[in-house]
């Protein structure tokens, strides 16, 4: 197969920064691009053979990993999916039966929408409006916190939020209170079975995933007490069903030197860099600039800022590999999350051809 | 109050279809679709994907409006194919992708936790 010109193949693989601004941002995707030159562009065998995925570092709530061979445009919907698509546990409703705090009845709901829940979101189902609260779709957690008189400043964290597997234990007002008293007493939810007795709920309880979130501040006399459900959502609706605490990408750093840099000048070079991109190396002739770690370059355009510098150094970008971070808030883990919205992207295709009719 | 709620983000409304399909009624073989509930997720891989495609003459799509919660992705084709061929064959290839995508990373990271 001919092979495009060197000029012409640095525009379709990788994106310069220049001095002054970025160049050749856009992919070229159209496949007759360089039909002229009797290169084929269309890369669906292509995508097969070449895509590459490579995990750097993998943690309990954190993986960095490298994914060479696909276009900015499937990394942007996985980073997309990843914040706004995957679906978490959050609390939704709280119900206050008592709050003498400081801290105001909705300001309290919210912060503790916020607090992440150690729970696999995949166990529940979603509850629309209609839906009565029960075991499959809502969880809930009490709370109760009081600071006695003449005690000292109380701070209630997260660990204190403590999950009620049987549901609410707040009763419904009821008009009629002389009905058969032996019927059970209705709450805000209706469990047909604990959640506790499920296997998976079993071995390792629902909590907060940190138990050293503080929630509110209780001065002497003070006294909080509610109860919160907790419902699965995605972070479209509200950032608090979000799964990551963050989501990106990075194109893939490349430093090349165009000519060689040699002894005080090449000291210059490492001096410049403020990541220390740049190495030296004893030649024969000299002391000479490498490129050390590459990986590391910001692209800050430091190192070329000065007059004249733009022609030692070159700074690129790989257009087709990207360096992805995914940090989870801890209710699935990391490479999870990264399967999971794989399979969300896959629905999604899938509903958009199929309900075509 | 007045906000629309907030599942109507991503709840097609009752009576209305995900995927509509519009002819061009002045070129031959040029249509759009009207994606219902969805962003730029789905559209700009679609574009991508669509591009790929040679026998694509056109491919763009537009958020019209960032309170309506729809996507219109026009196609225009050669007469060897036809807009709703180009757009089955696009989904239907970037299904392969992932599944490939997928097993790749699986694949990974059985690989890599092995190593530690």
């Amino acid at each position: 197969m001919p092979e495009l010109p060197e000029h012409l193949e640095l525009k379709r693989t990788r994106v310069s920064c220049n001095f002054d601004a970025p160049t050749d941002t856009e992919p070229i995707l159209y496949s007759g691009a360089y039909a002229s030159m009797g290169v084929d562009n269309t890369n669906m065998e292509d995508f097969f053979k070449n895509f590459k995925i490579k995990i750097n570092r993998l943690t309990e709530d954190e993986i960095e990993f490298d994914m060479v061979g696909i276009d900015a445009a499937l990394a942007n919907a996985f980073r997309r999916i990843l914040i706004a698509e995957v679906p978490t546990m959050a609390i939704e409703k709280v119900f206050i039966a008592n709050n003498t705090s400081v801290i105001q009845d909705e300001v309290l709901a919210h912060r503790l929408g916020l607090i992440p829940l150690n729970v696999d979101p995949r166990l529940f189902e979603y509850k629309s409006e209609k839906d009565l609260p029960n075991e499959k779709n809502t969880i809930v957690f009490g709370l109760h916190a009081r600071c006695e008189r003449g005690a000292p400043r109380n701070t209630v964290k997260s660990d204190e939020l403590k999950w009620l597997p049987n549901g609410s234990e707040f009763l419904l007002a009821t008009e009629d209170n002389d009905s058969d008293p032996a019927a059970k007493a209705r709450t805000y939810t209706s469990f047909s079975c604990g959640q506790d007795s499920l296997p998976e709920f079993s071995v390792n309880p629902i909590c907060a995933r940190h138990p050293d979130i503080t929630i509110a501040r209780l001065g002497p006399g003070q006294e909080i007490e509610l109860e919160a459900h907790a419902v699965k959502g995605v972070g479209k609706e509200h950032a608090k069903w979000s799964p990551v605490a963050t989501a990106w990408y990075r194109m893939l750093p490349e430093v090349v030197l165009l000519q060689d840099v040699y002894d005080e000048k090449a000291e210059k070079l490492v001096r410049k860099c403020p990541v220390n991109v740049f190495d030296i190396e004893d030649v024969a002739n000299g002391r000479k600039a490498v490129v050390a770690r590459p990986r590391a370059c910001t692209l800050c355009r430091e190192c070329i800022r000065e007059e004249g510098w733009d022609q030692y150094v070159a700074l690129r970008r790989k257009r087709d590999h990207f360096i992805f971070t995914i940090e989870s808030t801890g209710a699935l883990p990391p490479e999870v999350l990264f399967t999971e919205a794989v399979k969300i992207l896959e629905d999604k295709c899938e509903r958009v051809i199929t309900e075509l009719s | 109050m007045n906000a629309p709620d907030r599942y109507e983000r991503f709840v097609v409304p009752e009576g209305t279809k995900k995927v509509s399909y519009e002819r061009d009624t002045k070129i031959i073989n040029a249509a759009s679709f009207t994606i219902e509930r969805e962003d730029h997720t789905i559209g700009n891989i679609l574009r991508m994907q669509l591009h790929r495609d040679p026998n694509v003459l056109f491919a763009g799509y537009k958020l019209p409006h960032p309170l309506q919660y729809k996507i219109i992705v026009r196609i225009h084709t050669t007469s060897q194919s036809s807009p709703m061929q180009a757009y089955n064959q696009a989904i239907n290839d970037l299904d392969k992708e992932f599944d490939s995508l997928k097993s790749a990373f699986e694949a990974e990271i059985v690989r890599h936790s092995s190593e530690y």
